[in-house]
């Protein structure tokens, strides 16, 4: 037995993972030592990890030339006698640097093992499997935890900012909660391009803030088609793997991690003051015949700077999280808790801007098989992840410019006060509310004290601390995630494997208003409490056969599968008005005396129609020697959001891969440094499923009525017609990616370089078809649409030592061409954004990237009226007939001899060309730090935060800087109310440098000797101090150059956005 | 252990081989069913589909545009302007208004919204015959219904824009119908109602409690509208006997308070033959569900401005002010003039109202339409898209002056022609005046002011272009010519159609 379990652990040496070798490996060395016979110094040792100083159990030692060996116990212990003073100690265990020790004279030796992670036996987590980097044929990134606690992100979406290449992350907002948009090589549908989350095997759709960051193991980012074509149907927008941790078979592990942070506002946006608000003012209603507005615009002073009032100084974001893991070799667990609460910088100290979070994790393995005796049905692992999380949001309107409490902050003038306390503002007050439908203002909601109203001619934009002030509502949810595999090892190494998932979700939104009056189109005129709430059930059923085998030099892998997955739900809507009394703590429907009949209470609700899904798969892998890699992989997916006519498609890819080091003609003449090189290429087709479902049949529509009967007789009909026309064609958006990639490593893994280019192709993309409308109804979808990108990434990583000193930097970059090549429309193009009156600012075209900001070009402004007059077209008229001195100028890109809409044109876009990423780490004995910084270069914004179709609404500082007169200015035309000329129409005088480079995080930490925390049972404490956001390099003046996206297709629009905070940070990690 | 969990997952492989098959991945909506002959197969469905053709009805007024029937054909003739915030506020009636409308600047919902009616009534059509439990009478009487509501909606389009696709079967792909000229349109409309009225499966005049639902007089006053405007002699012998079918019937007859007409009381009174709907009670519309029933937003639109002291109406945003010309066609003692057009100097010499006038103010408001004081009351979405105003579309005192214009057209009775013209001058507190074809187009004039009637009689008679002229009402700059008749087609149509749609010389 003994000598086929040898036998066997040679053969598995390869392969799976770390802890299985170990125990194997474990065994073999006390058999070794049993064996072993010797009269020598008996010599003793403990074995610590360099990072926790916790004690690492089964770690082999084995005195070098000789069979000599032993391996430490639960509390890390060995012993072993040595024949000599000039024996060397090799202490092995797998993940960690190798390391000799000369014995000398020493009889209690203190040995500490740093982890190994740049070794190119790393395994990384492919789809259904995981894989030795050094035979990976496909585009990966790897993120592990490594990496995350150097930014400690509170959501994952946010740690792979500025980690890795080939991935654009945007934050929405700096709402707390507020989630990122996660690009994989660009965008590549006009329709949804979120990736595909991978959560331990489970396919999790709906939001991925449910998983806390620190339960993190690593993260892999599934980039060409062949690494994601395992998930055929939905990777097309890439896949991002998730594993979670888990126990190690060692002695049980407890810590605890907590911060503390305080937030603020990095920096403000320049506006006017009051003595330049009421100077400007004066300008445009002098020069529009009106006289002056204000007598002396110096009495103003500064007047009321609406960016401190609205912004919420030094708000508090906290943290906690235990975890528990250990196990033997029959049981591993990790076991967890977290807490994280984020109050806003804009509205947290209004409870309208709140993030509260607890998360709960439990992931056992069990080995409930494991003999010896027969080499059939000789090992059944059973593995369970389990998880909880609870949110709780509040959020405020953000990056609009209709009323947003911070774009009403730029753009309200700084002569009102915040609060009305005087008899001149409470007279005004009243007045305003006199014309209003609802005559009852709001009042600040911490110190209820009344505030000021700014009246009808600022439309939308209301006091900010009075947005800040009326009710809001309480997002939160509850989900549940939990995984049970089973694997069976049935002869030899074929597996099976079966794993059954399951996400279950709650959530819902509950809240009340009350009657007020905040202007115009800001007002509610009556009290009323709503509730929705939701429920989700999602199902995968996965039975996995892999087996693997090395034959000489000829190794395969093989990977079939099944997959099968049910998603259900079912939602309920209430609305009932009058509430009792304006009590937010009985905010509840039946705290209201609404009537039905009266049309007061309101509901709606219905069951989700189920979406099925049924999936096979295959892969099989193969290589020679480690020199030439095969890898093809096939996956045919059906899904019921498709007609019989397209059910099912099948998704093909393959890759081969070259380890050029390794051929023996390379390796002998290869220089000393150069360690490795491999090259790349794989082809892949992607789909993309994520469309609502039943389009590809007409059903019925219900509440098509009218109202048949005269006066008091008259009752609504119901009317159903069928919702739109059936397109019983529809079939998968497909993705066809082509990669090429080339990895190096140096000097012996300390510097490691991998490039990739890749082309990539979205067909039929799905969307409406283009036909007439006369169709008379909705119209079908189709696959109609073409989108192309192209993209380089670079990744690099270098790590040395001198004497204490270690360190690594890391630096990754992606360079992106996005085009569009079909929109599949008849005009070629559809126009997306627009913002307030200047209209149409976006838009897609054929042949240009998507989208793009759209507008005239400018050529300065006309210094003069002889400048007006000598701009003609070729028949001698002037190109700009309702220009003055002071007016912008206008480009006639088409040449036609008139300035009109044909003119306009691509002026900018949001999506850099360049995103980049580098971080730094160093340590000296027990200090550490670690920087990140990310950036983008060639991205633009559009600064839309002015409220151009409003006269009185203050103005950004550029203004300040107007044209007044010949040679004043040649950027910024000259202020005025009647603007014939239109000179703020879209054009590139909104469009600004977005390019910037951020540190994005920074910590410094401390960690105390082991010999002084030992007393204390703890043993390991490090203290560290982080900042987020402190350094910003930039040259857009608005809050923040991390604007983002504020919808699925627009990129870069700033209209007021709400700006991620500068963090600063306390916190400390304990290990038990 | 070990056999379980074999046994275990071979059971759940082989149920899942099982489950993985199209009967897996063929789902069933959690609340419609398919929309086809499986169920359109009962009364109750086919009712529901029948209800479904009359909705767009009640979209012109506002469905992300404000196309209003009576507003966009006032605003072709002499008699109304656009008015509101100034020239870009809704742009395209001002360019209509002006004739000089864009293919990207023309009503074109109001092309939507038709055909969405069209589509709706051929459903009706297509599946009428699958109803198990309706008799052959119930199946005549849905069946004209549903053809004359889509030729109500085709002669929209007709009158509109002219040369259109036409089709009776709703489109299968590629979704393309071929446009047809103006004359063949005109016979297919012409044709449709022929057949539905000759059926004589619809009531005369609804009973109560289906008001707004087609009838007999509907369809005899919509051929007359249609083959009037065609000019086609050979239909006019028809079209004036179906005139005499609704006088003969007795079941509609003028009302003595011209007035009266206008108020909510006045909807579906006897004068009234068809009205599009609007209910202020369980009103839904809204600006996030424009197309939710309810009542209309037409008459907060052309409501007068910052109105204050009106101890009748509420205020609006001041579109289609009336132009003074229009106000002063009528003899003083017209009993009609004050109550179609509200002067606003006189009104507030009575009772001290105010008003912020807007762009092309003229001191002369549209009162047929203008928002009554809890003219929205009882309604659950937003007040201003919610009043109860009904649109007028046809009226007793028309089908009396069609008669009048047909009996002289046709060389019939001269006397019997002044009778009616008579009846309709008399209601209006006016003497006799001689029976003629001009005659006749002046009293349909201040009979209908407002009603979206004024600019079609202008066309039909050949003054259209010596009446519509540049100057004509006070911001008019362009004469109406021939070419001005159809619209330009609406530009999204002609790009969809990848050369199977020409544009309009307009």
């Amino acid at each position: 037995m003994n000598k086929k379990s040898r036998q066997r652990c040679k053969s598995l040496n390869l392969h799976l993972n770390k802890l299985f070798i170990s125990l194997i490996c474990t065994a073999t060395l006390l058999i070794l030592s049993t064996a072993s016979v010797s009269a020598a110094t008996p010599i003793k040792g403990t074995i610590t990890d360099e990072k926790t100083g916790t004690a690492l159990t089964g770690v082999g030692v084995l005195v070098e030339g000789t069979t000599i060996g032993t391996t430490t116990d639960n509390d890390g212990h060995f012993t072993i006698n040595v024949p000599s003073e000039n024996s060397v100690l090799v202490i092995s265990y797998i993940g960690y640097t190798k390391q000799k020790i000369k014995v000398g004279r020493q009889t209690n030796l203190k040995i500490v093992l740093s982890e190994d992670s740049r070794s190119l036996d790393e395994v990384i987590v492919v789809g259904y499997g995981t894989q030795k980097k050094s035979v990976v044929t496909a585009s990966i990134s790897r993120v592990t935890s490594e990496d995350l606690n150097r930014v400690a992100p509170v959501r994952i979406d946010d740690a792979l900012k500025g980690i890795t290449s080939g991935v654009t992350v945007t934050t929405a907002s700096g709402q707390p909660g507020a989630g990122s948009q996660i690009r994989i090589r660009g965008i590549g549908t006009i329709n949804n391009s979120d990736p595909l989350y991978i959560v331990d095997g489970m396919p999790i759709d709906g939001g991925i803030d449910y998983l806390n960051p620190r339960d993190i193991q690593s993260v892999e980012v599934l980039k060409d088609a062949a690494s994601g074509a395992i998930y055929g149907a939905r990777a097309a927008n890439g896949v991002v793997l998730v594993t979670t941790k888990s126990g190690k078979s060692e002695k049980m592990r407890v810590s605890y991690d907590y911060s503390y942070g305080v937030q603020n506002a990095w920096k403000q946006r320049s506006v006017l003051n009051g003595t330049q608000y009421a100077i400007m003012m004066n300008e445009a209603s002098i020069a529009a015949g009106k006289g002056a507005m204000y007598s002396d615009p110096y009495s103003f002073g500064t007047g009321t700077n609406w960016q401190n009032e609205v912004l919420n100084s030094n708000a508090p974001k906290e943290q906690h999280q235990l975890s528990i893991s250990g196990g033997n070799d029959k049981i591993s667990y990790y076991i967890s808790g977290g807490y994280y609460s984020q109050d806003g910088i804009v509205g947290g100290n209004f409870n309208r801007s709140n993030y509260k979070r607890y998360t709960l994790r439990s992931n056992t393995d069990y080995v409930l098989l494991d003999t010896k005796e027969r080499n059939f049905l000789n090992k059944l692992v059973f593995t369970q992840n389990i998880s909880f999380a609870n949110i709780k949001s509040t959020g405020i309107s953000t990056n609009s410019e209709y009323g947003s409490p911070l774009g009403s902050a730029l753009v309200m003038t700084p002569l009102m006060d915040v609060y009305a306390d005087t008899d001149a503002e409470i007279k005004n007050v009243n007045n305003i509310l006199g014309n209003a439908s609802v005559k009852i203002p709001v009042s600040d909601y911490r110190n209820k004290k009344l505030l000021n109203m700014a009246g009808d001619s600022f439309n939308e934009i209301t006091n900010p601390i009075g947005q800040l002030s009326i009710p809001g509502s309480i997002g939160s949810s509850n989900k549940f995630v939990a995984n049970f595999s089973a694997e069976l090892t049935l002869i030899d190494n074929l597996k099976l494997k079966s794993s059954f998932g399951n996400d279950i979700a709650f959530w819902e939104n509950n809240g009340y208003n009350i009657p007020y009056y905040l202007g115009k189109s800001s007002y509610n005129e009556r009290s009323y409490v709503y509730s929705s709430m939701n429920r989700s059930w999602v199902w995968q059923l996965e039975n996995t056969l892999s087996y693997d085998k090395k034959i000489d030099k000829h190794s395969f892998s093989v990977v079939l599968g099944q997959s099968a997955k049910k998603t259900t739900g079912r939602y309920l809507w209430g609305q009932r008005y009058l509430m009792i009394s304006e009590d937010a703590s009985k905010a509840n429907i039946d705290f209201t005396t609404g009537i039905a009949s009266k049309g007061e209470q309101l509901v709606s609700g219905s069951a989700y129609s189920p979406a099925t899904m049924a999936s096979y798969f295959g892969r099989i892998s193969y290589n020679f020697d480690e020199r030439y890699m095969l890898q093809a992989t096939v996956r045919r997916d059906g899904s019921s959001n498709f007609g019989t006519n397209n059910k099912w498609a099948t998704f093909p890819s393959v890759s081969l891969g070259w380890n050029i080091t390794n051929e023996s003609f390379i390796n002998d003449r290869k220089p000393e440094w150069l360690t490795n090189t491999k090259l790349r290429v794989s082809w892949g087709k992607n789909g993309n499923s994520t469309m609502s479902a039943f389009r590809y049949v007409a059903l019925t529509s219900t509440g098509n009525n009218y109202a048949f009967g005269a006066g008091e007789n008259t009752i609504i009909n119901n009317g159903t017609k069928p919702n739109g026309i059936a397109n019983p064609d529809l079939k998968w958006e497909e993705s066809e990616q082509t990669d090429l990639g080339l990895d190096f490593a140096l000097f012996a893994n300390a510097l490691t370089f991998t490039v990739d280019y890749y082309v990539k192709n979205t067909n039929g993309m799905l969307m409406e078809m283009p036909i007439n409308s006369y169709v008379g109804d909705a119209k079908p979808w189709g696959n109609v649409g073409t989108m192309e990108n192209k993209g380089l990434e670079f990744e690099t990583t270098y790590r040395f030592k001198t004497g204490n000193w270690n360190f690594r930097v890391g630096a990754n970059a992606s360079f992106l061409q996005n085009k569009t090549i079909n929109l599949g429309n008849s005009t070629g193009f559809a126009n997306y954004d627009s913002y307030a009156s200047v209209g149409t600012i976006s838009r897609a075209q054929n042949g240009i990237c998507f989208p793009f900001f759209y507008g005239y070009k400018t050529a300065g402004i006309f210094q003069n009226a002889a400048e007006v007059n000598a701009y003609k077209n070729a028949n001698g008229d002037l190109i700009q007939p309702k220009a003055q001195a002071g007016d912008v100028k206008f480009v006639d890109t088409n040449n036609d001899g008139v300035i009109n809409d044909d003119d306009r044109t691509k002026i900018g876009k949001g999506m850099p060309d360049w995103t980049y990423g580098f971080n730094f780490s160093a340590s000296y004995k027990n200090f550490d730090m670690n920087m990140v910084f990310q950036g983008t270069i060639g991205n633009d914004i559009y600064d839309a935060t002015r409220r151009v179709d409003l006269q009185y609404v203050n103005l950004p500082a550029y203004m300040w800087g107007r044209w007044t007169g010949e040679g004043t200015s040649n950027t910024t035309p000259r202020f005025t109310w009647t603007d014939d000329n239109k000179n703020w129409q879209s054009s590139d005088l909104y469009v600004k440098d977005g390019s910037y480079l951020r540190l994005k995080n920074i910590q410094i930490g401390y960690t105390f000797p082991h010999n002084l925390t030992r007393k204390a049972l703890i043993s390991s404490l490090r203290l560290y101090v982080a900042a987020e956001n402190l350094l910003t390099f930039t040259k857009y003046e608005g809050f923040d150059p991390e604007i983002g996206t504020s919808g699925g297709t627009s990129i870069g629009i700033d209209r007021g956005c709400y700006p991620q905070a500068r963090t600063y940070t306390f916190g400390l990690n304990l290990n038990f | 252990m070990i056999k379980l969990t074999i046994i275990s997952c071979i059971a759940l492989s082989a149920l899942c081989l099982n489950s993985c098959t199209n009967d897996y991945l063929t789902v069933n909506s959690a609340s419609s069913l398919l929309a086809d002959g499986s169920y359109y197969n009962s009364k109750t469905h086919l009712t529901e589909a029948l209800v479904a053709s009359y909705d767009p009805l009640k979209w012109f007024d506002y469905f992300y545009s404000y196309e209003s029937l009576p507003l966009v054909a006032d605003l072709m003739s002499e008699d109304v302007m656009a008015g509101g915030g100034g020239e870009t506020d809704c742009l395209y009636l001002h360019k209509i208004s002006n004739f000089s409308a864009l293919p990207t600047s023309v009503c074109n919902q109001t092309w939507s919204i038709c055909y969405s009616g069209i589509n709706r009534s051929n459903i009706v059509l297509q599946y009428i015959n699958n109803a198990a439990d309706m008799t052959e009478a119930e199946k005549a009487e849905y069946t004209a219904e549903a053809t004359v509501m889509r030729a109500w909606y085709y002669t929209t389009l007709w009158k509109y824009w002219g040369n259109i696709p036409y089709f009776e079967k709703n489109l299968t792909y590629p979704y393309i119908s071929p446009q047809i000229g103006h004359d063949a349109v005109y016979d297919k409309i012409a044709a449709s109602l022929e057949s539905s009225i000759n059926a004589n499966v619809l009531p005369m005049k609804s009973t109560a409690g289906n008001e707004g639902h087609v009838t007999q007089a509907m369809a005899e006053m919509l051929y007359a509208d249609v083959v009037m405007y065609q000019k086609d002699a050979t239909r006019y012998p028809t079209a004036l006997k179906y005139m005499k079918d609704i006088i003969g019937s007795t079941k509609y007859d003028l009302v003595s308070d011209y007035a009266s007409l206008w108020e909510s009381t006045g909807e579906w009174c006897k004068e009234s033959i068809f009205e599009i709907n609007y209910t202020a009670k369980n009103g839904g519309r809204a600006w996030d569900a424009p197309i939710a029933t309810g009542g209309s937003v037409y008459p907060k639109f052309i409501g007068i401005n910052g109105l204050s002291g009106s101890p009748e109406f509420n205020g609006g945003w001041g579109f289609e002010p009336v132009c003074a010309s229009a106000y002063k066609m009528f003899d003083s003692n017209d009993k009609r003039r004050d109550a179609s057009i509200l002067n606003f100097a006189a009104y507030s010499a009575t009772n001290g109202a105010t008003y912020s006038p807007r762009y092309e103010d003229t001191g002369y408001f549209m009162r047929k339409y203008l928002p009554r004081l809890d003219g929205n009351s009882g309604c659950t979405g937003s007040g201003d898209m919610n009043y109860n105003n009904n649109v007028r579309l046809y009226r007793y005192s028309e089908t009396l002056l069609n008669a009048a214009e047909l009996l002289l057209a046709t060389g019939g009775s001269n006397t019997e022609a002044q009778g009616y013209l008579d009846k309709v001058r008399i209601r209006a507190g006016l003497a006799s005046v001689t029976v003629s074809v001009d005659n006749i187009l002046n009293e349909r004039h201040k009979e209908f002011v407002g009603e979206g009637k004024r600019y079609w009689d202008l066309v039909r008679s050949g003054k259209a272009a010596t009446i519509l002229v540049a100057g004509s009402t006070t911001t008019r700059s362009a004469n109406w010519t021939e070419s001005k008749k159809y619209l330009p087609i609406p530009q999204g149509e002609i790009d969809a159609a990848q050369g199977t749609l020409t544009q309009n010389n307009y």
